[in-house]
């Protein structure tokens, strides 16, 4: 049966031109909008002169914190290190922002960590949040993501193990009105990533006082 | 010039259409689910253990309301059912043959790729277009039957239902009362969205331009479903897993 169709069909030169037509415009669409920025693929060039390119994100995967087992006793190739990091932060909804901040260090599998931070001058301990975490670096299209803890409050103190070859740390945000200072204590086995990189992308310079902190953007 | 905002609110201009359909392809098309199930919803399937009938009836409600694949196919289908009958009985095809593939994909773990099958739904909507306006008679002097294309197409979109549910992990305690729940749920989702697709059908058609918009808006549904089509191949190719 045949129901549901326009009453007066087109012609075939009609039907094969809008067919074309349709053809063409969705290409377009799907090789210089959707591939730039949903698969880092740009072969008509239009990805990188729109700036389509850049909403181009690597896919992230969770990674189960609570599945991880490393042996008790065990060697690390990297030497021992200790930094502190001090850092200040500007009130929440700063214009200029520098109300939140990211500092991560780079580690391999199973290297460990301990640490303590604290940060003063917050009137309520909810007005200070952190987002302690992990990713791997080398991902094109996906990358796998660990959640260590997301929570309020002014000081943490305790250990971490890498579950995998990444950049681990925290992400800290200064939700009071308060201009505040944090400060970060790590030793362990792990590297400082440089101000700019990956991890460290707001700049920050360790082991000096906190009004020194913030390199050039 | 100027025109009188009553004589433009009355004309439901086809690229509204297109503005809300390019929308939705844009919004929904992130890389790590190709319109499927994600995020809470998908931890929360994950985590179910035994029967738990309402939630999976709201998952497949939600899955057909925001599923532009599916609705896009079902605006072709119902675009030139003039009367309700042929409405239900098409509807109703559509329906029998998803849930024959969704309830057997599921329980005999049939294992498709969810993205050649999304492509073939891509597809399935670009055909109905073409095949609304007439395209298999006059240019390939055929006409296949309009009902079994329906009914087929239902079986793959219900192929594509069932690997997203698939792709959850579902918990083999409860299976078969959550999948039915879904199952109704999609039906519930559909028959809500049909509910507003024949409201604006309904008012479209009384207008004077409807004969010549409803070529493009077709024109666009054809364009649309190449979108998706290739949309997924080229998820497909890029090995973005599901």
């Amino acid at each position: 049966m045949t129901e549901g169709q326009i009453a007066t069909p087109l012609s075939a030169i009609r039907m094969l031109a809008i067919t074309a037509g349709a053809l063409v415009v969705a290409s377009l669409i799907v090789f210089g909008a959707i591939l730039p920025a949903e698969f880092n693929q740009d072969p008509t060039g239009l990805g990188r002169l729109t700036g389509l390119g850049r909403l181009f994100a690597p896919r992230q995967v969770a990674f189960d914190v609570s599945a991880s087992a490393v042996p008790i006793a065990r060697d690390f190739p990297t030497p021992f290190r200790t930094d502190t990091i001090e850092f200040p932060m500007l009130p929440d909804g700063n214009p200029a922002g520098g109300d939140q901040l990211e500092y991560k260090v780079r580690m391999k599998k199973d290297a460990t960590f301990i640490y303590e931070w604290s940060v003063a001058n917050i009137p309520t301990e909810t007005e200070f949040y952190f987002d302690f975490h992990g990713h791997t670096l080398d991902g094109n299209t996906e990358m796998t993501v660990a959640t260590y803890k997301q929570a309020t409050g002014t000081s943490q103190n305790g250990a971490l193990t890498a579950p995998f070859d990444g950049i681990h740390g925290w992400f800290f945000q200064n939700q009071s009105l308060n201009k505040v200072v944090v400060r970060l204590k790590i030793s362990g086995f792990y590297d400082l990533v440089e101000p700019g990189e990956p991890g460290n992308e707001s700049h920050v310079i360790a082991n000096v006082p906190a009004e020194q902190a913030l390199g050039k953007k | 010039m100027r025109q009188s905002p009553s004589r433009y609110a009355s004309r439901i201009h086809p690229l509204s259409f297109v503005a809300i359909v390019s929308a939705a392809v844009l919004t929904e098309c992130n890389g790590a689910f190709a319109h499927g199930i994600g995020g809470q919803d998908a931890a929360f399937v994950a985590g179910t253990r035994g029967p738990d009938l309402v939630p999976f009836m709201y998952l497949g409600a939600k899955h057909m309301v925001t599923g532009y694949d599916h609705l896009l196919f079902i605006f072709g289908v119902i675009f030139f059912l003039y009367r309700l009958h042929d409405v239900i009985l098409y509807v109703t095809l559509f329906s029998i043959g998803h849930s024959i593939t969704l309830l057997t994909g599921v329980l005999l773990h049939i294992d498709v790729n969810a993205y050649l099958v999304d492509a073939v739904i891509g597809l399935s909507v670009a055909y109905k277009a073409f095949d609304n306006l007439g395209g298999f008679k006059s240019v390939f002097g055929v006409q296949p039957d309009t009902r079994a294309a329906v009914a087929i197409f239902g079986l793959i979109h219900g192929f594509g239902l069932a690997t997203k549910l698939q792709a959850l992990r579902l918990n083999s305690n409860g299976l078969v009362p959550n999948m039915i729940g879904f199952n109704i749920g999609v039906e519930l989702g559909q028959f809500i969205a049909l509910a507003g697709m024949l409201v604006v059908m309904l008012l479209w058609r009384r207008t004077a331009s409807f004969e010549r918009s409803s070529v493009e808006a077709n024109a666009l549904i054809l364009m649309a479903g190449f979108v998706l089509m290739e949309y997924q191949l080229t998820a497909y190719y890029f090995g973005m897993k599901a």
